[in-house]
């Protein structure tokens, strides 16, 4: 359970990024207000453009960032006070996360296994359970530098749910992957979602939050503009498709801000 | 404490299994170090064997008939030619500013004559002229061992035929037995030359040791992203940063031991080429070996925390290595001073300056001087300095900003 109370994320900008940004001000509201609740058996998806605050609200979850204001709470546990009892019931993938080239898929698992502070045997049940599974152990052993993007992908989730986390929390998962991959990770999605897990991702492609989610929160400049599940949102903005639905709403809301 | 032990063992077990690493930071600049120190000795001997092996060309002239029988006796081997006092000496100087000839002697006229005719003060006396060029080192050679064994020992050999009984000149002597004139703490002595080269050795060995690992293992695992997935483990960012120092230090310590080791030998083939330039050698009792083996451990921890505090707050590789630049020139300079001030007594607060202070007692323990209030100071200081580099460093790792540019 991800229960998220009036975040607000503001960045202070350097002089550099000030002028990147064509900017004058000096703080950059990422996230404006957001609440919003993850049950868990459900995957709950963020969808919005690019630079719209879905990785900066993700990240604030995973207790990598602190919220400007507001609070996040997972199972029961507060994102800034027990952080480190927060790490242990999540598991975070985001594309700037990524494994150590130089070891192997193998290696890896195990390493972070014990960070998690598993004992041998249950490292390596999961191991055998997730391996199989994502179909990692023809190159288990190689080298993560020598794999394909798909592989390292794959290899990066299995790493992600070594300790069987409650709560997953997945940065635009199928980012870069080909259909055959995208397809395993989102049947995954299912799987973790029918073993009960609380699912939060983000996403732009429209598609995938429309199979995928059971609610799906749409986010524009920092703030969260629609919540609910598909036939809600497509009632309340009166279209047929989520696709048109986004653009009623980023029409309605970048207006707003101009 | 788990998750510090379990980066260590990630950490060294990523250097160990990469042959191209273990062969780039440890195995090539060792043998390097080795090759080169004894290239440059091997050198050496070749030059001094080459100059006293070579048999010099030397043109005297006017010279008088009994130093023949000089040259004889000391056994003066050179290729000479004899010149009457008419002939030109024009070319063979030319000859020997351009190196072809190593010696011209000029006796005056009538060399014996004037010296037989020698009765009381105020009479002439004839003058032995050498030239020869300074800039050519068989020319030197010949030039001092002309002046050496053959001329001193003829000018003896007219001096005894003159007074007749030598020791009318002798008068005094200095140091008939010069060997027991020497008092000296032999390990002071022998501890001298290394002790002012050791400190800044060691000092540069640990830092670059520390600089070759510490930038790619913090700002390269930035860049790479791989730091992040160990910032979203459930341990304290404390346990990652002391198992990141730790096993760096671990890392820097071997490849610090290889250097100084190549070095040492190296050295040794360097020494075996100098005539009689003996750089010494030193001897430590076991506590000394304890104190020195403490004061290593202290600062190859501090010099591990000083890059890797450059590294955390560096945006790429290419910004952490303009940074740590400067920070090697400090620490050179912390011990060249050392090189310089010798043997004086430094007062206990100078035993308080971190990095300086590791240099002068290095350098007090090979010459046996330190005392336990300075290792205490020494040692203390650096730790308290050590403790707060990492700190800041926790710090760091805690800052979105810095791992995350947020």
């Amino acid at each position: 359970m991800i229960i998220i109370n009036d975040l607000t994320k503001v960045y202070k900008l350097s002089k550099k990024q000030m002028l990147e940004q064509k900017t004058k001000k000096n703080m950059k509201k990422a996230v404006d207000q957001l609440s919003l609740t993850s049950k868990p058996g459900e995957i709950y998806g963020l969808l919005g453009p690019n630079g719209a605050g879905k990785t900066t609200a993700l990240r604030c979850i995973a207790t990598l960032l602190k919220p400007t204001q507001g609070k996040i709470s997972v199972s029961g546990l507060d994102t800034v006070k027990d952080s480190e009892k927060v790490r242990e019931k999540i598991s975070f993938l985001t594309n700037e996360i990524k494994l150590d080239p130089q070891f192997s898929p193998k290696y890896m698992f195990n390493f972070f296994g014990r960070l998690h502070g598993q004992d041998e045997a249950t490292i390596k049940r999961r191991r055998e359970e997730l391996f199989s599974y994502f179909g990692i152990k023809d190159f288990e052993d190689k080298k993560i530098e020598e794999l394909s993007t798909g592989m390292k992908q794959k290899a990066s989730i299995a790493v992600s749910l070594v300790h069987d986390p409650e709560v997953v929390i997945f940065d635009e998962p199928t980012n870069g992957l080909d259909i055959v991959t995208a397809r395993s990770v989102t049947d995954y999605l299912r799987l973790l979602k029918e073993q009960g897990k609380t699912v939060i991702i983000s996403t732009h492609i429209m598609s995938e939050a429309e199979k995928l989610c059971d609610r799906i929160g749409i986010i524009i400049n920092g703030i969260l503009v629609k919540e609910g599940t598909l036939p809600q949102i497509l009632e309340q903005t009166q279209t047929d498709e989520l696709e048109d639905a986004f653009f009623e709403l980023y029409k309605q809301h970048n207006k707003e801000e101009a | 404490m788990n998750g510090t032990k379990n980066i260590i063992i990630k950490e060294l077990t990523r250097v160990f299994t990469d042959k191209k690493l273990i062969f780039s930071l440890f195995i090539m600049p060792g043998v390097m170090i080795m090759v080169m120190y004894s290239i440059m000795g091997n050198l050496m001997k070749n030059m001094m064997t080459d100059i006293e092996e070579n048999i010099p060309t030397v043109y005297i002239q006017n010279a008088p008939e009994d130093l023949q029988q000089t040259m004889e006796a000391v056994e003066y081997i050179a290729d000479i030619s004899y010149l009457s006092s008419t002939d030109q000496t024009d070319s063979i100087k030319n000859d020997i500013l351009y190196g072809n000839v190593d010696l011209l002697v000029v006796f005056d006229e009538g060399f014996r004559d004037t010296i037989n005719a020698y009765k009381e003060q105020g009479d002439a006396i004839p003058e032995v002229k050498t030239f020869y060029n300074t800039a050519e080192d068989y020319s030197n050679a010949a030039r001092s061992n002309f002046v050496n064994n053959v001329l001193s020992t003829y000018q003896q050999t007219l001096l005894a035929k003159r007074l007749g009984n030598m020791e009318l000149l002798q008068v005094f002597y200095i140091d008939k037995d010069p060997e027991s004139s020497v008092i000296v703490d032999q390990k002071k002595e022998d501890g001298r030359f290394i002790s002012m080269l050791l400190p800044l050795l060691m000092n540069i060995m640990l830092f670059s040791g520390a600089m070759a690992l510490g930038v790619d293992a913090i700002t390269g695992e930035k860049e790479r992203g791989t730091l992040s997935s160990m910032l979203l483990s459930p341990i304290k960012r404390s346990e990652i940063v002391f198992g990141k120092l730790v096993s760096l230090a671990i890392l820097s310590s071997i490849s610090a031991v290889i250097y100084a080791v190549s070095a040492i030998i190296g050295i040794q083939r360097l020494n075996a080429g100098q005539a009689g330039g003996d750089m010494g050698s030193i001897s430590l009792a076991p506590l000394e070996m304890v104190q020195l083996f403490v004061i290593l451990l202290v600062v190859v921890y501090l010099y591990v925390g000083l890059v890797s505090l450059v590294a955390v707050y560096a945006r790429t590789a290419k910004e952490a290595n303009t940074y740590v630049a400067p920070l090697m020139i400090f620490v050179m300079l912390g011990s060249i001073m050392t090189m310089f001030s010798g043997g004086s007594d430094r007062g206990l607060t100078y035993f308080a300056i971190p990095i300086y202070n590791s240099a002068i007692s290095i350098q007090n323990l090979i010459m046996g001087e330190l005392t336990m209030a300075q290792f205490g100071i020494t040692v203390g200081t650096i730790m308290i300095l050590a403790a707060f580099v990492t700190a800041l460093i926790t710090k760091a790792f805690n800052s979105e900003k810095v791992m995350f540019n947020a």
